[in-house]
């Protein structure tokens, strides 16, 4: 099976990130590869395990390809990263503009990816890849099967009040949800292997995409500002003994907070 | 202006969801500002009674029914509205932020190629029809503002409980039925089953209000008082990584990073110490109460209200005390 | 290019991959490693399924020859974690093993180098008696020529693994009053059946690093066979230990360096959300000098401490300055535990906060690799000589 798994290099989740100016972020230098496509990887290598074939891992990265050899350092058979200045300022839809010129024509059965990256919080990309490339996704997966002889995939997705279990033909996109796998801790036998990867680097000329549809010339929102998350008011403390204190909370809720 | 407001009305086994109507009440003052029309999308199978509770509520009802949409599937939902966006020319299309929500609008902003504000927890809109909305970033540590380009229509999903429903809405609805055209050739996927979670409860994401344990509840059998104190409140339970992890309680009740953000208008928290993982899920809660033994705990830095005690002696107290309180109206 | 302080990115993804690997195989452990003072078994087979401990052996016996520099960031980020757990990897992966590596006949190496590299065998190096530490020329372990090979006679004290070890690198002498001339290293493994062997002694409770076992070993006239002698001529082990010195000591610079950050990065965030007189103490300037001074010293001895394991992995001489990296990591750890005890403040005194751990854990870094007193002695007499 050919298999592709996206991945982004995101902040690690413990960096401090600040508001500096209105338009501009400083985040702490932590980087990590995304949570959720390390499990989209895992479950990849699973696939990959069973039925044999082929994983590449694919990223967007003008300056780090970390998650590609993170990916690799899993097990993944190969890393391409798709670089250029051009696509700088991309918004999603950019990115996965990049992306589906370069699996475009290619012969794959599965693509994975992450339910959403944890820095913008998205949840776009996989999505606007499976669009472009006209192939059908689920977004959110909790399990996998995979039938490669029928071409189909099986799986379930969270739905609010339960779960929804559908049934795919392949090829599809299919974003990962956390509990879908636990990720696997990598050899250092293969930690050493990614270290002397060669990733292969691709650019926007050799997909054959204009510059103006990605960067901020081919965004489709841009933000205006950004601010810090709004601060509550101190706390205020009941101080009253058990069982004043249960019956002043209650009154203050009905009265003062309005919310019972 | 031309051009129409329009709200995915996404509807659950024939009853229309609660965010889409919070949708509607704000989509009217939107529509009202800029003198565009307010228009309802409703998709499904059997759809009657969704139609008459959305009439109030909007100018349009765009109404597609069909067997083949009583279950939500991104491949016949998708071009259905997309061709009837291409048809009418919506300004701004808004849905709420659900698993259909989505599942379906990212995918319709990229085949339409217009602009899309995911997860938005504020949301405004100028004279001249310009939408803006404002969104957290880095699981709530930083917001933003959005701006869209040109494109329209203006896509944008929104968090539960951001806007609250008109009591007193008083539009009537031009019904206007869409003919259903089957992709049949389109290589699609099918839904097999769905699973009902054992309990009933709103989602944590959806609840108005929602009440959580965390690792201070010491074993998965005390959470018996969580609930009883929930369904006085007729609340939703979650809870923090640490009890997940412990396998006491479900990954679909962790409220924060890799679990899920709350909007709720009361959340109550015991037992919970205030990790920044676990804060970050709440930022957007009207109301927090927080009770914890440890008067040092974080999460008094981040609640409204705060009681420094044993979680059991003030929860059944607290459940006993809601009792009588919400009774005697 | 001269003077290149980065690490390049290839080293920064390892670092990466092993800070995570411990914050998800440790760090969720870490007071309970140090509360139960056992082995973690479960924990070893894990980590040596990763491959961590065939770090510095060769391909062919199953490990993966990395440089200089990639070890020391392995060091430091273990370190990190359980210190405990640290020092016995350590111990397996450089002072227990590299004897044998290098010195070991191949059927020693497939019956003990390839297992260890495994982890299916515990290894560890002994130096220590009753009455000699630093001072090698007291060691009176003895090692007497016989017919086929050597009977040795002794007691070795403070046995990082000591107590679950197969197989130990034993200092002896051969003549007490050849002093440092006298010095050889011998494979022993553990008594059974079959083979002759040291037994397990007293086995030692400590202060800090609790889960990593340590004991005597004891040597009751054991015979074992010439090819267990490893070296290459009679009386060079202090030129052998000489091999690998500069290396344990940049590690335990690296070890110090990771307490140190542990325990001021967890002080940090206490200062920060304690409240005292209606401010967090991070506002305090008595508070603050404290972790400037940490933050300085922090840094010097990082710097340092990379420049030697540069040094060593360039080949280039550099004794003195890995004792002074030792020696300044150390020290600075003892300052950074200190502080970050008196920051917390009364809590300090709670088993249930962190900083007493940091605490009980650095402080055997002055003794490890030779202690200070003796190091500040060797040192000022080289400063002082011309």
């Amino acid at each position: 099976m050919e298999i592709y798994v996206l991945v982004k290099q995101v902040p690690d989740p413990e960096a401090i990130v600040k508001v500096k100016g209105e338009t501009e972020l400083e985040i702490e230098n932590k980087y990590f590869t995304n949570f959720f496509d390390e499990i989209a990887i895992e479950a990849g290598l699973k696939v990959r395990e069973k039925f044999g074939g082929k994983l590449t891992a694919l990223s967007v990265d003008n300056r780090r390809a970390d998650a590609l050899r993170r990916a690799i350092a899993m097990g993944a058979d190969e890393a391409v990263q798709i670089t250029d200045p051009a696509l700088e300022g991309s918004d999603p839809f950019g990115i996965a503009r990049a992306l589906a010129a370069f699996l475009q024509g290619k012969p794959f059965d599965l693509i994975l990816a992450g339910r959403q990256a944890m820095d913008d919080d998205a949840g776009t990309v996989g999505l606007a890849v499976a669009e472009a490339l006209g192939i059908p996704h689920v977004h959110g997966i909790l399990s996998l099967e995979v039938d490669p002889t029928e071409r189909v995939v099986r799986v379930a997705r969270e739905i609010e009040g339960g779960k929804e279990i559908l049934a795919s033909p392949l090829p599809a996109l299919l974003t990962c949800q956390k509990g879908l796998s636990v990720p696997r801790i990598p050899q250092v036998m293969n930690v050493m292997k990614a270290m002397k990867a060669q990733i292969k680097k691709v650019d926007l000329a050799s997909l054959g995409i204009d510059p103006t549809e990605v960067g901020p010339q081919g965004a489709k929102v841009r933000v205006r500002r950004y601010f810090p998350p709004p601060r509550r008011a101190a706390v205020r403390m009941i101080k009253e003994d058990f069982p004043e204190n249960v019956k002043t909370l209650v009154r203050l809720l009905r009265e003062e907070a309005k919310v019972i | 202006m031309p051009g129409e407001i329009w709200v995915f009305a996404e509807q659950q086994e024939g009853k229309v969801k609660k965010i889409a109507l919070e949708l509607l009440s704000a989509g009217a003052l939107f529509a009202e500002k800029t003198g565009q029309p307010l228009g309802a999308l409703l998709l499904g199978s059997e759809l009657k009674g969704a139609t008459e509770s959305l009439i109030p509520f909007a100018d349009k009802l765009y109404i597609w029914d069909d067997p083949e949409l009583a279950v939500y599937s991104s491949d016949t939902y998708l071009p259905a509205m997309a061709a009837l966006v291409r048809e009418r020319g919506p300004s701004v299309l808004l849905g709420g932020a659900t698993s259909t929500g989505k599942d379906l609008f990212p995918r319709l902003a990229a085949h339409l190629r217009t602009g899309y504000a995911p997860d938005c927890t504020a949301l405004t809109i100028e004279d001249d029809g310009s939408l803006v909305a404002t969104r957290p970033l880095f699981g709530g540590k930083v917001f933003s503002e959005v701006t869209f380009s040109d494109d329209r229509p203006q896509m944008a999903l929104v968090r539960s409980n951001t806007f609250s429903v008109d009591p007193n809405p008083k539009r009537s609805a031009e019904v206007f039925s869409v003919p259903f055209v089957s992709e049949s050739a389109r290589a699609k996927k099918k839904v097999l089953a769905r699973e009902k979670a054992p309990d009933e409860r709103v989602d944590i994401s959806e609840a108005e209000i929602v009440v959580a344990a965390g690792r201070g509840i010491k074993a998965p059998e005390n959470f018996r008082i969580i609930e009883e104190l929930a369904a006085v409140l007729k609340a939703s339970v979650g809870t923090t990584r640490a009890t997940v992890d412990e396998g006491w309680r479900e990954l679909k009740d962790q409220i924060g990073k890799s679990g899920k953000n709350i909007s709720a208008k009361l959340y109550m928290a015991f037992g919970i110490s205030g990790a920044i993982h676990h804060v970050l899920g709440i930022g957007t809660c009207k109301t927090v109460v927080a009770v914890d033994s440890d008067p040092n705990a974080l999460i008094f830095n981040y609640a409204d209200y705060g009681i420094v005690g044993d979680l059991f002696q003030i929860v059944p107290a607290l459940t006993e005390e809601l009792k009588k309180t919400l009774t005697d109206k | 290019m001269a003077l290149d302080f980065t690490f390049t990115e290839e080293q920064e993804f390892f670092r990466q991959t092993i800070r995570d690997t411990v914050n998800r195989l440790i760090m969720p452990r870490v007071a309970e490693l140090d509360e139960k003072e056992e082995f973690p078994w479960d924990l070893w087979k894990e980590f040596a399924a990763l491959g961590y401990l065939g770090l510095r052996h060769e391909e062919k016996y199953g490990g993966m020859n990395t440089d200089t520099i990639t070890q020391m960031i392995f060091y430091e980020e273990l370190a990190r974690g359980s210190c405990g757990f640290a020092m016995s990897v350590t111990m397996q992966i450089l002072m227990g093993t590299y004897f044998i590596a290098r010195f070991g006949n191949e059927e020693i190496k497939q019956r003990i180098l390839v297992p260890a590299i495994r982890g299916e065998k515990i290894g560890t190096i002994c130096f220590t008696e009753d009455q000699s530490g630093s001072d090698l020329g007291g060691t009176r372990t003895l090692a007497t020529k016989v017919d086929g090979g050597w009977r040795i006679n002794g007691r070795k004290q403070w046995i990082t693994n000591g107590p679950i070890a197969d197989f130990a690198t034993v200092m002896a002498t051969v003549d007490p009053k050849l002093g440092l001339k006298g010095l050889n290293f011998f494979l022993v493994e553990r008594k059974t059946e079959k083979r002759d062997g040291f037994v397990s002694g007293q086995r030692l409770h400590k202060l800090g690093s609790r889960c990593s076992v340590t004991g005597e070993l004891v040597l009751d006239n054991v015979f074992v066979p010439e090819e267990n002698f490893l070296g290459e001529e009679i009386g060079k082990g202090v030129q052998y230990a000489g091999e690998i010195l500069n290396e344990v000591r940049v590690m335990t610079a690296m070890n110090a360096l990771a307490i140190a950050k542990g325990a001021m990065d967890d002080a940090k965030g206490y200062a920060q959300n304690r409240i005292a007189f209606g401010n967090p103490i991070s506002k305090y300037q008595l508070i603050r000098e404290k972790f400037a001074k940490y933050w300085a010293w922090y840094e010097a001895a990082w710097n340092y401490a990379y420049k030697c394991a540069w040094m060593i992995q360039n080949r280039l001489p550099c004794t003195n300055e890995c004792m002074m990296a030792k020696y300044f990591a150390t020290e600075m750890c003892m300052y950074a535990v200190e502080e970050a005890m008196r920051i917390y403040g009364g809590n300090a005194f709670c088993t249930e906060y962190p900083p007493q751990r940091y605490w009980r854990d650095a402080k055997f870094l002055l003794y490890g690799g030779g202690t200070h007193e003796v190091l500040c002695d060797y040192l000022g007499r080289v400063f002082l000589k011309d």
